[in-house]
């Protein structure tokens, strides 16, 4: 298999703070692949480095085959975390000066960011001021900047945040878009449902070390089943189900996690008894679920490690 | 590569061409020129006429010979203004009076006397019609009788004065003791205005005049000889030519070694300011969060060069205007003003267009602002908000003020020890240089200190660069110093 980005063994350290910790990771060409972890977790730091505005302390970086992401720079597209356009810049200017600073020739860059533009529903704000524009409408304009040299791999840095519905809706088309013609798409998110729904991989970092990496079915694999619930009324008496052994209740829905031996269908029976049950699913974990222990469990560890110190 | 950067400069070019501060800065120069020569003239037309009147205790005719001194310089362009009396039936009728036409050199005595008994019967409106009467304009003399004072040499007479003198109406009046030829010590000049003398020197140096002429005469002295023992000695300035000869010391020649600190406070302003212009760009960009899309596609050192470069193609443009400016002016006032090619505004026109000075301005603006931007590049990289830029601003600004200090001092003793020092010491160089232009220095020392100001722009860069590249994606409260250090320390 070909890889877009191969890290091997990098880390990064700021002073005394570990930001990246010995991470390895393949990410094969043409899918889309998430970067799941907490703030602060070492994902910001990983993106920048592939993107060699820093540089690993050690370990190696191979970005489109290359050993030096500084060479292959203009064949990346890169959406920062913290979306910045400069105000007093129109809209058609901005997003033709990303694709230039990106090696395309004037009159290109020209073209293609009016066009970009327009197919993206902002032909109005082709001759605006960035300055005027809405939150949303800015982040949409950055995205075009970031994809106008069509880059072969793509990395956004948590792109749905601070989006509403529909715009999460057109960032997602745009995602597949890009997979659909070939990209390769590298995402950081918090939003567990957007990475389940169009991730192929997903890797998660937790306080610099890398945790699990993989299809989200490798990942899934293996792990416990657990209670999939819709349901209406009281949400309190879930935490009353005997056998339970973790209920993640979210008020509509509620994930049930049983104690080793316990049979689904007597909790089915209770519940039908307390709630009102819509749905009932007994299947492998949410990725949310998965994440959440993940970091329940690493925090336990580095607590015990703690300790016998 | 240079590619990238050539970008950045040219966004960063096309965007400062489109704001406010740009034009200002273009217009600032002439207009403070504009300023500078319109500002007296106007204050000299704003200054109120002041009012004042004569006592003389003595009743002779000393009071009407003051008079006629003290305005002796109206008269005289009076004078000069029959050569133009065709076209003025005032004029044309003091002609037939005075039967000259102006074209003379100077009036005879008579002939004054005769234009000043014409200018006492001339409306004052008419007469501050000639805008070359300094004197009348300035200065307004109201006899007793307009007054309405009765018997001004009396006591009541002088209380009347002071109540006027407190009251405003009048700005001064004089006493002229009775034996003018004996003594002079009863002469008193009474005035509230503490401040402004003009008046009091001035009559009081035509009195003197009066005063020494008629006590000559008595004396039965020829006035030739009096003046002969009155001649003062004046040293005829001279100076040292290139050929090693003596050659007399012109204004102009004196303006011109003046000019460069003219420059001088022009080069500060321009460094400063467009050095300035980079900081707050730097840190709008930091705070816009645009800042790593951009080091996504360039690497921080084209990003930082590329700002650098645009931001000193915005300021050549500027000063490239006003050299402009001063190069038409330089040419166009002496040509208005030909005919008076001595005029203190032509000369100092063709100082300013010194070529030889512009020249230097051009390329110490630019030294200087490569060493200064470099500084300002890497305190905006490390802060967030114009506020924590100020803080580390303060010992810049104070650098930056010991060259203006020094301005006027340097400009006195162009190749004295403290210039020669400071044109050594490479934040000064730029400045230090402009100042002595006038000197001029030696060749070997504009080699030399042209060397130190490039090597130290260099390393200077090269810190900005390290600092820029770590600070320039830093958040949060600004950097200590022990830490920037750390960084200049790497590779």
């Amino acid at each position: 298999m070909q890889y877009a980005l191969i890290l091997d063994g990098v880390s990064k350290h700021f002073g005394s703070f570990t930001a990246v910790s010995n991470l390895s990771l393949q990410v094969p060409k043409g899918c889309i692949y998430g970067f799941l972890g907490q703030n602060g977790a070492g994902k910001t730091t990983t993106i920048r480095m592939v993107m060699s505005i820093f540089h690993p302390d050690s370990g190696r970086i191979s970005v489109l085959g290359q050993p030096d992401a500084a060479t292959v720079k203009d064949r990346l597209g890169y959406l920062p975390e913290e979306k910045g356009l400069y105000k007093k810049m129109k809209t058609a200017e901005i997003v033709a000066y990303f694709g230039k600073l990106k090696g395309m020739d004037s009159r290109t860059a020209n073209l293609r960011a009016k066009e970009l533009l327009i197919r993206y529903g902002l032909g109005d704000w082709l001759d605006k001021k960035c300055e005027a524009m809405s939150k949303g409408m800015g982040q949409k304009v950055q995205v075009l900047g970031t994809i106008i040299h069509e880059p072969e791999l793509v990395i956004l840095d948590e792109p749905f945040s601070g989006l509403d519905p529909v715009n999460r809706d057109l960032m997602r088309d745009l995602i597949l878009d890009m997979k659909r013609q070939g990209r390769t798409v590298i995402f950081s998110t918090h939003g567990m449902e957007h990475a389940e729904q169009i991730c192929d991989y997903v890797m998660m970092i937790h306080k610099s070390k890398l945790q699990f990496a993989g299809t989200l079915s490798q990942i899934k694999q293996g792990r416990d089943l657990g209670i999939q619930l819709d349901y209406d009324g009281d949400g309190d008496q879930l935490q009353h189900l005997p056998g339970a052994a973790r209920v993640n209740d979210h008020g509509k829905h509620a994930e049930i996690f049983l104690q080793p031996g316990k049979d689904p269908q007597q909790a089915l029976r209770w519940l039908l008894d307390h709630v009102t049950v819509k749905r009932f699913d007994y299947r492998e974990p949410s990725l949310h679920e998965i994440f959440v222990r993940t970091v329940d469990e690493a925090n336990q560890k580095l607590a015990t490690a703690g300790v016998e110190r | 590569m240079a590619n990238k950067t050539l970008l950045v400069a040219q966004r960063e070019y096309l965007e400062n061409v489109r704001t406010k501060t740009f034009w200002i800065g273009i217009l600032i120069v002439p207009l403070l020129i504009g300023v500078m020569v319109g500002a007296s003239a106007l204050l000299a037309k704003l200054k109120q006429v002041q009012r004042y009147t004569v006592v003389d205790l003595g009743g002779g005719d000393l009071l009407a010979r003051a008079e006629r001194e003290f305005r002796q310089g109206d008269a005289k362009a009076v004078f000069q203004l029959l050569a133009k009396a065709k076209d003025d039936p005032k004029l044309q009728e003091l002609q037939r009076k005075v039967g000259a036409t102006g074209d003379g050199k100077e009036p005879s005595g008579e002939q004054m006397l005769a234009i000043f008994d014409w200018m006492q019967a001339q409306d004052p409106a008419v007469l501050a019609k000639f805008a070359d009467l300094q004197t009348s304009k300035q200065y307004d003399y109201l006899p007793a009788a307009e007054l309405g004072i009765a018997e001004i040499g009396s006591e009541a007479g002088q209380q009347e004065l002071n109540r006027r003198v407190q009251k405003g109406d009048l700005f001064a009046y004089f006493v002229l003791g009775d034996k003018p030829q004996e003594s002079t010590t009863d002469f008193r000049y009474v005035s509230n205005n503490l401040t402004d003398d003009s008046l009091r020197s001035a009559y009081e140096n035509a009195l003197t005049r009066i005063v020494q002429k008629d006590r000559i005469a008595e004396a039965g002295i020829a006035p030739k000889v009096a003046t002969h023992i009155q001649q003062r000695v004046e040293f005829q300035k001279q100076q040292v030519d290139k050929t090693g000869a003596t050659a007399e010391v012109k204004r102009e020649n004196v303006l011109d070694k003046w000019a460069p600190v003219g420059f001088v406070y022009f080069l500060w302003m321009a460094i400063f300011s467009i050095a300035n212009l980079l900081l707050t760009n730097t840190i709008e960009e930091k705070s816009n969060r645009i800042i790593e899309v951009l080091l996504s596609s360039v690497s921080p050192h084209q990003l930082m060069q590329g700002k650098i470069w645009g931001i000193a193609a915005t300021g050549l443009t500027i000063v490239g205007t006003w050299v402009g400016f001063g190069l038409l002016a330089g040419w166009l006032v002496p040509q208005f003003l030909g005919d008076t090619s001595g005029g203190m505004m032509g000369m100092l026109f063709t100082a300013l267009g010194n070529s030889g000075y512009l020249l230097a301005f051009v390329v110490y603006f630019l030294g200087g602002y490569l060493l200064y931007a470099a500084v300002l590049v890497a305190i905006g990289s490390v802060c967030n908000t114009l506020k924590e830029a100020q803080n580390l601003m303060q010992p810049v600004m104070m650098v930056l003020m010991v060259p203006l200090l020094a301005m006027v001092f340097i400009g006195q003793e162009p190749n004295g020890l403290v210039a020669k020092v400071m044109s050594f010491i490479p934040l000064f160089t730029p400045f230090t240089m402009m100042n002595r232009a006038g000197g001029p220095p030696e060749t070997w020392e504009y080699v030399v200190t042209s060397v130190l100001l490039v090597v130290t722009i260099w390393l200077v860069m090269k810190g900005a660069g390290k600092i820029f590249r770590v600070g320039v994606l830093m958040t949060g409260n600004p950097p200590k110093l022990k830490e920037i250090f750390s960084w200049l320390r790497q590779s």
